[in-house]
C-alpha cells in the first residue's frame, strides 16, 4: 500500500445558496511530499481547503485519508488522525503567551501531553524549532504578522502530524521573511511531515512543492510539476497574464 | 368569545410596547453587538421624566412625549460618549455586558434614592375612559399609547430606510470596517444609535404612564421582554421586532386567560428558550 | 546552575511564608474578632467570592457569560433543604445529592444551547433562571413563594447548624480555599487550556482537536455544582430559602467580585470579592436606613469606575504595576523567569537521565 496516496479528493463540489464555488475537483496529496495549491483570488481554493479540514463538509464528493473515508468527519477529529491545519487569518491565542499558546496544543491529538511537564517540554521544543524560543513570553497578540504565522505552524506541529495544512502561510511576508518561512517549511517535511499548502506567492511554490494544482473559477484546470503547470498555455492565460512566470517573483 | 377577543387585544396594546423596546435594542446590537442591559431601565427613566415634566410643568402625560425623546437622547448620547465608546475599544464582550449592567443598576437604584419605592400614578381626566367596539372595551389611554407607538414604528423604519443618516447606521451595523472606508464617522453613528435606542425606550416608557404604575424597577420586565423581540424577531430586523412583539403580547394574554396568570413568565421564558435553540439547530443543519 | 535551584528554593519558602501568614490571619480572625456582624461579613465574602468562582469558570475562562448562576445555587439550596425536610436525610449528603443534581440539570438543558455563541448563551442563561423560579413559585412541591425553612436545633457538627457563627466561618473558609485550588488545578490542566482555547477562538480550539461543546458542557456542569454547593452551604447558614434567592439581580451580584477583581484570573473573584462585600455590607449598613438605594447606587458607581478605567479588573492593573514588581522582587526575592526555566530543564534532564 505504499503508493496509496495520503490524501485523496474525489470529485468534491461546494454550493453556497446557489453559488458553485468549488466545482467536481479532485487531486491526490502524495505522502512525504509537498504539494501546493493556486489560483487568483476567489478561485476557489480556501473552500476546497475548508472542505478537506472539516471545516465544512462538501456539497458532493468524498475525501479519504489512506484510503479512510474523512469526507464527514469534524474538524476537532483532525489531530486524532493526524492532520493539523493553519489558518489564513492568524487565530492567535491572543491573550495567551506564545509559551501558552504552544502548551495548549501539545495538551491534545493523537500525540496528547499527559501531564504539565510533558507539555512544556514538548511545547520548549518546538518553539525552538520554529525560531520563536526567545519571545516565548510575549503575549501572541503583540507580536508582528511573520511570528504569528510562525506561531499558527508552531501551535499545528505541536499537535505532532503527519500531515499538516498551511493556509497561506506566507501571504504578507517580505522577501527576506519569506526566505526563512521556506526554510521553516522544508526543515518541517525533512522531518517527515507531508505537507499541503495553498499560495499566492510563486516564488514559494516553485521552490517548495514538488506538485501543483491550479484552480480557476472553482475548477482544476491543471496539475503537474511547478515546471509543467507554469508552461501550460491554459494556466498562463488565466493566472499568469501572458507575460509568463515573472508574476510575484 | 368576547373575553378571547378582549385578550387578543390587550395582547395587542401591550405588545406594542414589547416592539417599541425590541426596535430600539435591535438598533442597538445591530450597530455595536452589545446587547443593552439596561434597556428597561431606560424605560423607568423616561416613566419619571414625564412624571417630573407632567407634576411641575403641568404637562399632559402625551405632550411630555416629544420632551421625554430629547432628554432621553441626550442622557443615551451622554453615556455613550463617555462610556460605551471607550469600552467598545477594550474589544471585551463580558465588560461591556457588566457595563450595562452596572447602569441599570445605577439607574434603578438612583430612582429609589430621588423617588422612594412607592408607586406612583399620573392621574389624567381620561384615565378611566373605554370606548366600547362590539364586544370589546378599550381604555382611552392604551389606545392613544397603541397609536402613537404604530406611528413612531413606521417613522422609524422610514427613517433607516430613507434617511442619509439611517443609511448610515445600516452600512455600519453591516460592515463597521467598510462603512469607515466610505467616509462614515462611526462614532457619530454609535452616538446617534445608543441616542435613538434609548429615546424609543424613554418614549415607550412615557406611553406606558397613562395607565402603568411608575416605581423603580418597573422597566425589568420590560427590558428582558425587548430581548426576547430582538432573539425572536431576528437581529436587525425592524419589522420582524415589530411583529415579535405583538406576538409575545398576544402569547402573554392568551397563558393569562387560558393557563394561568401566574404562568405567564414562566411559559413566556421556556418559549423564548425553545424557538431560540430551535432556530439555531435549523441554522446549523443548514451549514 | 546550583545557585539557580537555591533561589528558586528561598523564592517557594518565602511565598509559602507569605501565604501561610495570610491563611494564619484568617484563621486567627474569630478568636480575635468577637463581633457576630464583622463574622457574617466574612462568612458572606467566602460563599460569595466561591459563586464568583464557579461563574469565572464559565465567564473569565472559557468566555461563556452566564448571568444565572443565582439560579444554580437557588436549585442547589432547594436541593439540599427538600431533601433534609422531606426525607430526613443527612445535610452533608444532602451537598452531594444537590450538586449532582444541579450538575445534571444544567449538563442536560445546556447541551443543546452550546450551539449558541456569544449573546445568545447569555440570554438563555437569564432565561433559565428567570424560568426556574417562576416554575419554583408556581409549584407546591417547591413550597411556593414563602420558601422552605429547614430545622431549628441543637448545635450539631452532623446537621452542620449552630447558633454561633464561627463553625461557619471555618467551614466557609475551607470551602472556598477548596475551591480555589479546584480552579488553579482546572486552570493549570488539559481542560484550562482547552476552556481558553475556547474562550480566544473556537475554530482554533476545534483545530488543534479540542470539541469545543465537550468542553464548554463539562465547564457548566463543575460551574453549576459549586455554585450548588454554595446554595447547600447558604441554606444551612440562614436556614431559610425562598425564590428570591434566584432573582436577576443576585446572579448579577455573583459576578461583580470576578469582574472587578479580574476576571482573567483566578484569583479574580477572591479580591473582588475581598474588596466589594465588604463595602457593600458597609454601605447597607450605615446607609440604606437613611436613604434605601444608595448603597446599591454607590456600589454601581464602584463598578462602573472600576469597568471603565480598569478594564482587566483589579488584578489585571496590579499584574501590570509597580507594587507587583516591589512584591515580587523586593519581598519574595522571586528571580527572572529564565532561572525558572534553568532549574525545570536541570530536572527534567535529571528524570530522563
Amino acid at each position: 500500500m505504499a503508493n496509496t496516496p495520503i490524501i485523496e479528493v474525489q470529485h468534491i463540489t461546494k454550493r453556497f445558496k446557489g453559488l458553485t464555488a468549488v466545482k467536481d475537483v479532485s487531486f491526490s496529496i502524495r505522502e512525504g511530499g509537498i504539494t501546493g495549491m493556486i489560483g487568483p483570488n476567489g478561485a476557489g481554493k480556501s473552500t476546497t481547503f475548508n472542505m478537506i479540514c472539516g471545516y465544512y463538509p462538501p456539497t458532493e464528493g468524498k475525501i479519504f485519508f489512506r484510503g479512510q473515508d474523512i469526507t464527514d468527519k469534524r474538524a476537532h477529529e483532525y489531530t486524532n488522525m493526524k492532520i493539523a491545519r493553519t489558518f489564513q487569518i492568524m487565530k492567535p491565542l491572543k491573550n495567551l503567551s506564545v509559551l501558552e499558546n504552544v502548551v495548549a496544543s501539545c495538551y491534545f491529538g493523537h500525540a496528547a501531553a499527559k501531564n504539565e511537564r510533558q507539555a512544556r517540554e514538548r511545547a520548549m521544543d518546538i518553539l525552538q524549532f520554529t525560531g520563536l524560543y526567545e519571545k516565548r513570553h510575549i503575549l501572541s497578540k503583540d507580536m508582528g504578522t511573520p511570528d504569528q504565522k510562525r506561531l499558527e505552524m508552531a501551535r499545528a506541529l505541536a499537535t505532532k502530524p503527519e500531515l499538516l495544512f498551511l493556509d497561506e502561510n506566507m501571504a504578507g511576508l517580505n522577501p527576506a521573511e519569506t526566505e526563512a518561512a521556506i526554510e521553516l517549511i522544508r526543515q518541517i517535511n525533512r522531518s517527515g511531515v507531508t505537507i499541503f499548502l495553498i499560495e499566492h506567492i510563486m516564488q514559494a511554490v516553485v521552490s517548495l512543492c514538488e506538485s501543483v494544482i491550479v484552480l480557476h473559477h472553482g475548477e482544476k484546470i491543471a496539475e503537474g510539476t511547478p515546471e509543467q503547470v507554469m508552461n501550460d498555455p491554459y494556466v498562463m492565460e488565466v493566472y499568469l497574464g501572458t507575460k509568463g512566470g515573472t508574476a510575484h517573483a | 368569545m368576547s373575553i378571547f377577543l378582549q385578550a387578543c387585544v390587550n395582547g395587542l396594546l401591550i405588545g406594542g410596547f414589547y416592539s417599541l423596546m425590541g426596535m430600539g435594542q435591535n438598533v442597538i446590537f445591530g450597530v455595536m453587538k452589545i446587547v443593552n442591559f439596561c434597556h428597561g431601565e431606560m424605560l423607568m427613566v423616561g416613566m419619571y421624566l414625564t412624571l417630573l415634566l407632567s407634576t411641575h410643568l403641568g404637562l399632559d402625560p402625551y405632550a411630555c412625549v416629544p420632551l421625554v425623546a430629547i432628554l432621553m437622547f441626550l442622557l443615551g448620547a451622554l453615556i455613550q460618549h463617555t462610556l460605551i465608546t471607550p469600552s467598545l475599544r477594550t474589544n471585551s464582550f463580558t465588560n461591556l455586558l457588566f457595563l450595562t449592567v452596572g447602569l441599570g443598576m445605577l439607574l434603578s437604584n438612583l430612582a429609589l434614592v430621588l423617588f422612594g419605592s412607592e408607586y406612583r400614578t399620573i392621574p389624567t381626566s381620561y384615565s378611566q375612559t373605554y370606548i366600547s367596539l362590539g364586544p370589546v372595551n378599550l381604555s382611552l389611554p392604551r389606545l392613544i399609547s397603541f397609536g402613537v407607538l404604530i406611528v413612531i414604528s413606521i417613522a422609524l423604519f422610514a427613517f433607516l430606510k430613507y434617511t442619509t443618516t439611517g443609511k448610515q447606521i445600516r452600512a455600519v451595523s453591516q460592515n463597521p470596517v467598510g462603512a469607515e472606508v466610505v467616509g462614515i464617522n462611526a462614532k457619530r453613528i454609535y452616538i446617534l444609535t445608543y441616542g435613538l435606542g434609548t429615546a424609543l425606550a424613554g418614549v415607550a416608557g412615557s406611553l406606558l404612564t397613562g395607565f402603568y404604575t411608575i416605581f423603580p424597577t418597573a422597566g425589568a420586565s420590560f427590558g428582558f421582554r425587548a430581548l426576547i423581540v430582538v432573539v425572536v424577531g431576528g437581529l436587525g430586523s425592524i419589522p420582524g421586532a415589530f411583529f415579535a412583539g405583538i406576538f409575545l403580547g398576544i402569547l402573554e394574554t392568551m397563558v393569562a386567560l387560558f393557563i394561568s396568570p401566574s404562568y405567564s413568565d414562566l411559559i413566556v421564558f421556556v418559549t423564548f428558550i425553545v424557538i431560540l435553540v430551535v432556530r439555531q439547530m435549523i441554522i446549523l443543519r443548514r451549514k | 546552575m546550583n545557585k539557580n535551584v537555591k533561589a528558586v528554593r528561598a523564592y517557594r519558602r518565602n511565598l509559602s511564608i507569605a501565604l501561610g501568614l495570610i491563611l494564619l490571619v484568617f484563621i486567627l480572625i474569630p478568636i480575635i474578632v468577637k463581633s457576630p456582624y464583622v463574622l457574617n461579613v466574612f462568612v458572606l465574602v467566602f460563599y460569595m467570592s466561591t459563586l464568583s468562582m464557579a461563574w469565572n469558570l464559565l465567564g473569565g475562562m472559557t468566555g461563556q457569560n452566564s448571568l444565572g448562576h443565582a439560579a444554580y445555587m437557588g436549585l442547589g439550596a432547594y436541593a439540599s433543604c427538600l431533601l433534609i425536610t422531606k426525607t430526613g436525610a443527612n445535610p452533608w449528603l444532602s451537598a452531594i445529592f444537590a450538586m449532582v443534581v444541579v450538575g445534571l440539570v444544567a449538563g442536560v438543558i445546556f447541551y443543546p444551547c452550546f450551539i449558541l455563541r456569544g449573546p445568545y448563551f447569555t440570554l438563555v442563561s437569564i432565561a433559565f433562571g428567570e424560568a426556574m423560579r417562576q416554575f419554583i413559585i408556581n409549584s407546591s412541591f417547591f413550597g411556593r413563594a414563602s420558601g422552605v425553612g429547614l430545622p431549628f436545633g441543637k448545635d450539631s457538627w452532623l446537621d452542620f447548624r449552630f447558633m454561633s457563627k464561627v463553625p461557619y466561618y471555618y467551614v466557609g473558609l475551607v470551602m472556598v480555599l477548596a475551591i480555589y485550588l479546584l480552579m488553579k488545578k482546572i486552570e493549570r490542566s488539559r481542560m484550562g487550556y482547552a476552556l481558553r482555547t475556547i474562550r480566544e477562538d473556537e475554530d482554533a480550539a476545534a483545530a488543534i482537536g479540542i470539541n469545543p461543546t465537550k468542553y464548554k458542557i463539562m465547564a457548566v456542569v463543575v460551574s453549576a455544582m459549586v455554585a450548588a454547593l454554595v446554595g447547600f452551604f447558604y441554606a444551612s447558614y440562614i436556614r431559610y430559602i425562598d425564590p428570591e434567592l434566584m432573582v436577576q439581580a443576585k446572579s448579577t451580584e455573583s459576578v461583580l467580585p470576578a469582574v472587578v477583581g479580574g476576571a482573567a484570573y483566578v484569583e479574580g473573584p477572591l479580591v473582588g470579592g475581598l474588596i466589594m462585600i465588604p463595602l457593600s455590607e458597609f454601605l447597607r449598613a450605615n446607609f440604606s436606613a437613611i436613604l434605601p438605594g444608595i448603597n446599591m447606587l454607590m456600589y454601581a458607581v464602584v463598578l462602573l469606575t472600576v469597568i471603565r478605567f480598569r478594564p482587566t479588573g483589579i488584578l489585571g492593573w496590579y499584574m501590570h504595576s509597580k507594587a507587583k514588581e516591589f512584591v515580587d522582587v523586593k519581598l519574595l526575592k522571586k528571580p527572572p523567569v529564565e532561572v525558572f526555566e534553568a532549574v525545570e530543564m536541570e530536572k527534567n534532564r535529571g528524570k530522563e537521565g
